[in-house]
């Protein structure tokens, strides 16, 4: 009795002493500066030596030491596994490494970075004025007028992972009673959108950020009314795809031929870093502005739902914006930047087992790494401080 | 003695029924997990990422084992059993990669 009792004390007094307390203001995102001299990749990247853009070729190597030595066991996937590191600069490519057989021309599994791409989807239709971030979801796409909590979802709350809805996004630690993998492997897995648009509501849109893949393929269900079955299928290929010069892509669909935008979308990195190069550009490819003016600033900037979420340690992992990432911090929430030690306008697709696609416009810098992390070894801090030390220039 | 086990005994055996009532459909849909994620990223990892076999059998592996293995190269399609189901996941074209098939 007395023990647990001390022991009580003991975490309490642990717990006093963490600030749990918002310390400053809102998150600043400055807007993007516009690029003087773009270079298109056409058809493929620009090769240069890292010093020729003023980047050091021996801090280069750390980088390649960290991201491809192997520190764990092979056969029990532990330790940091890489599979492919691509790195440009001022819009030229200055690293490209490739590992596990993997190479320039094999698509990689990009998990959830597909989200990021889901949301270029997004940026597409509401320059073509098909919908507007304000709009109820329901207005498109009927599984969403099931009642009227559900009806206050907009496509803006979605992209915010800010619905409401009662998702729990657990993979291995909690299979069981995890939505995201019910979604897509047994419950869900024949209509995604109408699986996730099934879950109750925890709390009021728009008010709470909760990371879930169901946010993600509710919003590419509600594509799929929006265009058409057949103008769908060819969307990404045709609007995304084809105008950045990508043709090895796969994109997979659910049961119903919805893509699993939350998921499966399969690309080379130098094609993911043309997707990374659209949106360090505000969203213009080759002087043809294919994304809405201010659509990027919209992606850069934190989900307003921060601000009345309530505080949890998890929280501080990351500042999810619209289906991308940044690098702000959340002050008014108590949260600081995810990679302290990364320029604060790096913003970032990020998906399972360690994809990732930066973009640091202050540095011109894009990156992209893939791999198949199974544990938590590849610290996306070290690996950025790395490179950002890289820079001479 | 005897008896204070046994009622500790049926109040865990009613919890536990109450509890499995109450969570029945993670519960039976759970089993079907092993095989159709197996299916699916190896079908994937095989036909769109195009890896060796060994590998992508390292890829989708999961803590729980599976009983059968079917990879069909001719109908470009993977079946596994495992926790007593079986699913099948299907290559569809190089555009849209695996689908698990639905019945």
């Amino acid at each position: 009795m007395k023990q647990s009792l001390i022991f009580i004390i003991l975490l309490f007094c642990i717990q006093c002493g963490k600030d749990l307390s918002p310390f400053g203001g809102e998150p600043e995102v400055n807007t993007l500066k516009p690029r003087l001299k773009p270079e298109w990749p056409n058809p493929t990247w620009k090769v240069v030596s890292p010093e020729s853009v003023g980047v050091s070729s021996d801090k280069l190597k750390l980088v390649e030491e960290y991201a491809f030595t192997r520190t764990g066991d092979e056969t029990d996937r532990k330790g940091r596994r890489t599979d492919s590191l691509v790195i440009l600069r001022n819009g030229k490519l200055i690293y490209e490494k490739y590992a596990r057989n993997f190479s320039e021309d094999k698509v990689h599994l990009t998990w959830s970075v597909s989200k990021s791409i889901l949301q270029t989807m997004y940026g597409i239709a509401v320059k073509q004025g098909l919908v507007k971030l304000d709009d109820p979801g329901y207005y498109h796409y009927e599984p969403l007028s099931r009642d009227e909590a559900h009806k206050k979802i907009t496509i803006r709350h979605l992209l915010n992972m800010s619905s409401g809805l009662a998702a729990e996004e657990g993979y291995e630690s909690g299979p069981l009673k995890s939505s995201v993998i019910a979604m897509l492997y047994t419950r869900g897995r024949k209509d995604m959108g109408s699986f996730c648009a099934g879950l109750p509501i925890r709390s009021e849109p728009g008010t709470q950020v909760y990371y879930s893949s169901c946010d993600t393929n509710i919003l590419s269900a509600i594509l799929k009314k929006v265009y058409g079955a057949e103008e769908y299928d060819k969307l990404p290929f045709e609007k995304i795809f084809k105008p950045l010069g990508i043709t090895n892509v796969t994109f997979e669909r659910d049961g119903s031929g919805t893509y699993v935008g939350s998921s499966y979308l399969y690309m080379t990195a130098k094609d993911l870093a043309k997707i990374g190069y659209l949106y360090l550009n505000d969203g213009i490819w080759n002087g043809e502005r294919l994304l809405p003016e201010g659509w990027v600033q919209f992606t850069r900037t934190p989900a307003p739902g921060y601000k009345s979420t309530p505080y949890s340690e998890d929280l501080a992992e990351d500042n999810y914006t619209a289906h991308w990432y940044a690098n702000t911090g959340v002050p008014e929430r108590g949260i600081h930047e995810p990679w302290p030690d990364a320029p604060k306008d790096t913003f970032a697709g990020l998906g399972h087992w360690g994809q990732m696609l930066y973009v640091i416009p202050s540095l011109d810098l894009i990156i992209v790494r893939f791999g198949d992390d199974r544990e938590k070894a590849f610290i996306k801090n070290d690996f950025l401080k790395l490179v950002k030390e890289s820079v001479i220039r | 003695m005897k008896r204070k086990i046994s009622v500790i005994l049926s109040l865990l055996f009613l919890f536990i029924l109450f509890w499995a009532q109450w969570n029945w459909k993670h519960l039976s849909s759970f089993p079907s997990i092993i095989s159709s994620f197996y299916s699916k990223e190896y079908c994937s990892c095989y036909f769109v990422m195009e890896l060796s076999e060994e590998q992508c059998h390292d890829f989708a592996r999961q803590w729980v084992p599976i009983s059968e293995f079917k990879l069909d190269k001719e109908n470009k399609s993977v079946t596994v059993k495992g926790l007593g189901r079986t699913n099948t996941t299907k290559y569809l074209s190089k555009e849209y990669g695996c689908t698990l098939a639905t019945d």
